[in-house]
């Protein structure tokens, strides 16, 4: 009886135990609310402060170009925010066509966030390779924005096209895409903000701020005079693209 | 007998969806010898409503820039989902495209899609012809726009996709679904492996040569390896084919091997519909192989075949028509 008395006990211990144990698994319940943080893209030309617009003609720092743009486009997607526990808040069906032509399209609205202290950004320049496999669409994502190659497969991460007197034809057309290999286009980047780490809490809105300059796009593959136009993946692209991602640089957080 | 008993078993997808009797009567079917489809119908289950609706976009001119070419004016039912009988097909404004246009019949198990596999899934396969300014030249947002102005789409893409505003994405699942349907599985090929009717002889001596000199890219039971070969077409390459989507010289002049379902109705043959009988394709094999750095090592000799062989290939490559397709009241 005394046996079966400890065995009862045992098996109640070890089932609190359980409970406790799964209990603290469960994520925490937010009892606090939500916050609110935008990505705020602010574009400029070149190292200066000049702002970078369609429709404006510039003269290139490094090669000399005169350029007008007449389309700027390209993708950000995936972004994660990390908590100073370590683990990651994830934006849900994170992608993002900013299109100059379309100022609201620089600000990227990443939605409600759980309030905590976060340390980390992480973001994806262009789209990642597994939405460039899976079928149709959405959003930023639908073949309708024009960012999609029909003829292989896959999203053209960087559109930039106008018209320079450097270029033969007048004109120049650089279609930037190719989310494999060597030559991918696609490029995982993380910020990290831990020395002064974003507190979010209830209604509170805060804006991450990045500043893009666009000219670097140009900084390897030189004039438009050699090359005017790309349209498709390979070394050039990936060139292009690498250059552009490193113009896209973290600034400042506005809490 | 065991064999033949488990051949005759259809594979039928179903899903654990509650759906009404419409579609409950219309499934996917295809025989136990077909491998599963590459496509899986994830977040696009297979309904009547679906299928409706894609047959209405598949015969709909307004999805050319110009209102004059719909996906079935290359793509016939009679001709096995294939063009009518032309090397190159021609677009809006009479241009004619660069490679020939063919069969989209059992196109859930292509891995890849177009004669270069630039295409890598079957919902965004359509865009490809809608947007080519030598096919259908129009762009995917003026389609959305010319479908979101007729409030007969909208009710369509309503019922099907319980959208209210019709997106790219549930009109290119519309079209999945209806080229989905397009199943060929029931020619006498089939109908021998069913253990239904029997070869002739000739027909029966066919399949062995077939087997012994053709079935290494053109495999069982779909009649394709779905891999991208040089078949000795050219010496020096005027489209490059798959070398134009890796850009690696070492793909330049090779195709996707085709099916050889309905191989009958779909000529001329080749990517750029060069040979107009299977005669002149058998022909080719025997003695037209021309060389070239990327050429198909087993093509290196050619594929010698005797008067009397390449007659029983061709008997038995009839017995891949499948009759019951085309004459698929589904379909028109």
């Amino acid at each position: 009886m005394k046996t079966i008395k400890i065995a009862l006990f045992a098996f109640m211990a070890s089932t609190l135990l359980l409970t406790t144990s799964c209990k603290k698994d469960e994520p925490t319940p937010n009892t606090n609310g939500n916050g609110q943080v935008t990505v705020n893209l602010n574009h400029h030309w070149g190292m200066g402060t000049d702002p970078f617009s369609l429709n404006t003609t510039y003269i290139h720092p490094m090669n000399g170009d005169t350029m007008t743009f007449s389309t700027y486009k390209y993708y950000v997607s995936n972004f994660k925010l990390k908590k100073s526990d370590g683990t990651w808040w994830v934006h849900p069906e994170s992608y993002f066509l900013v299109d100059l032509s379309n100022t609201s399209s620089s600000s990227l609205d990443l939605g409600a966030i759980p309030n905590g202290e976060y340390t980390e950004l992480s973001y994806t320049l262009g789209v990642d390779s597994l939405k460039n496999v899976s079928g149709a669409q959405t959003g930023a994502l639908s073949t309708a924005n024009n960012m999609f190659w029909s003829w292989n497969s896959g999203y053209i991460m960087i559109k930039a096209e106008g018209i320079s007197p450097q270029s033969s034809t007048g004109n120049f057309a650089f279609h930037l895409g190719g989310f494999s290999g060597v030559n991918s286009t696609v490029a995982t980047k993380t910020v990290d903000f831990s020395s002064n780490p974003l507190t979010i809490t209830k209604d509170k809105k805060s804006e991450i701020h990045f500043n893009v300059n666009t000219a670097m796009t140009w900084c390897t593959s030189g004039s438009c005079a050699g090359t005017s136009s790309v349209m498709m993946p390979g070394a050039i692209a990936h060139q292009m693209a690498t250059d552009f991602h490193n113009g896209f640089v973290f600034d400042h957080i506005v809490e | 007998m065991k064999y033949i008993f488990l051949s005759i078993l259809a594979v039928t997808i179903i899903s654990c969806k509650k759906k009404n009797d419409d579609d409950l009567a219309f499934q996917l079917t295809y025989p136990s010898y077909f491998p599963t489809p590459v496509y899986e119908f994830e977040n696009n289950e297979l309904t009547k409503a679906r299928f409706d609706l894609g047959k209405k976009l598949f015969f709909d001119k307004q999805l050319s820039s110009n209102g004059t070419i719909s996906c079935n004016s290359c793509h016939a039912q009679g001709h096995a989902f294939a063009d009518h009988n032309v090397s190159l097909s021609e677009g809006v404004n009479g241009v004619i495209g660069t490679r020939n246009s063919p069969s989209i019949s059992n196109m859930i198990w292509s891995p890849s899609f177009m004669w270069d596999g630039g295409v890598n899934h079957i919902e965004v396969f359509s865009v490809a012809p809608i947007t080519n300014p030598l096919e259908m030249n129009e762009t995917m947002s003026n389609v959305i726009s010319k479908l979101n102005n007729s409030s007969e789409y909208k009710n369509l893409f309503k019922i099907a996709y319980g959208i209210d505003n019709i997106t790219d994405q549930a009109m290119l699942r519309a079209l999945t679904i209806y080229m989905s349907m397009m199943v060929s599985c029931n020619s006498k090929y089939d109908k021998v492996r069913q253990g239904k009717v029997s070869f002739s002889s000739d027909e029966a001596d066919g399949y062995e040569l077939f087997k012994q000199k053709c079935a290494s890219c053109h495999s069982e039971p779909l009649f394709t390896n779905y891999q991208f070969v040089n078949n000795g077409l050219d010496s020096i390459f005027t489209d490059l084919g798959r070398g134009e989507i890796t850009f690696n010289a070492n793909d330049n002049g090779k195709f996707k091997v085709p099916s050889l379902r309905n191989v009958e109705l779909t000529y001329p043959y080749m990517h750029d519909g060069r040979f107009w009988s299977l005669n002149d394709v058998l022909d080719h094999y025997d003695h037209g192989i021309k060389s070239s750095s990327t050429l198909a090592p087993s093509l290196q000799n050619g594929i010698p075949l005797t008067v009397n062989e390449k007659t029983k290939l061709i008997a038995f490559l009839k017995t891949l028509t499948d009759y019951d397709l085309l004459g698929n009241s589904l379909f028109y």
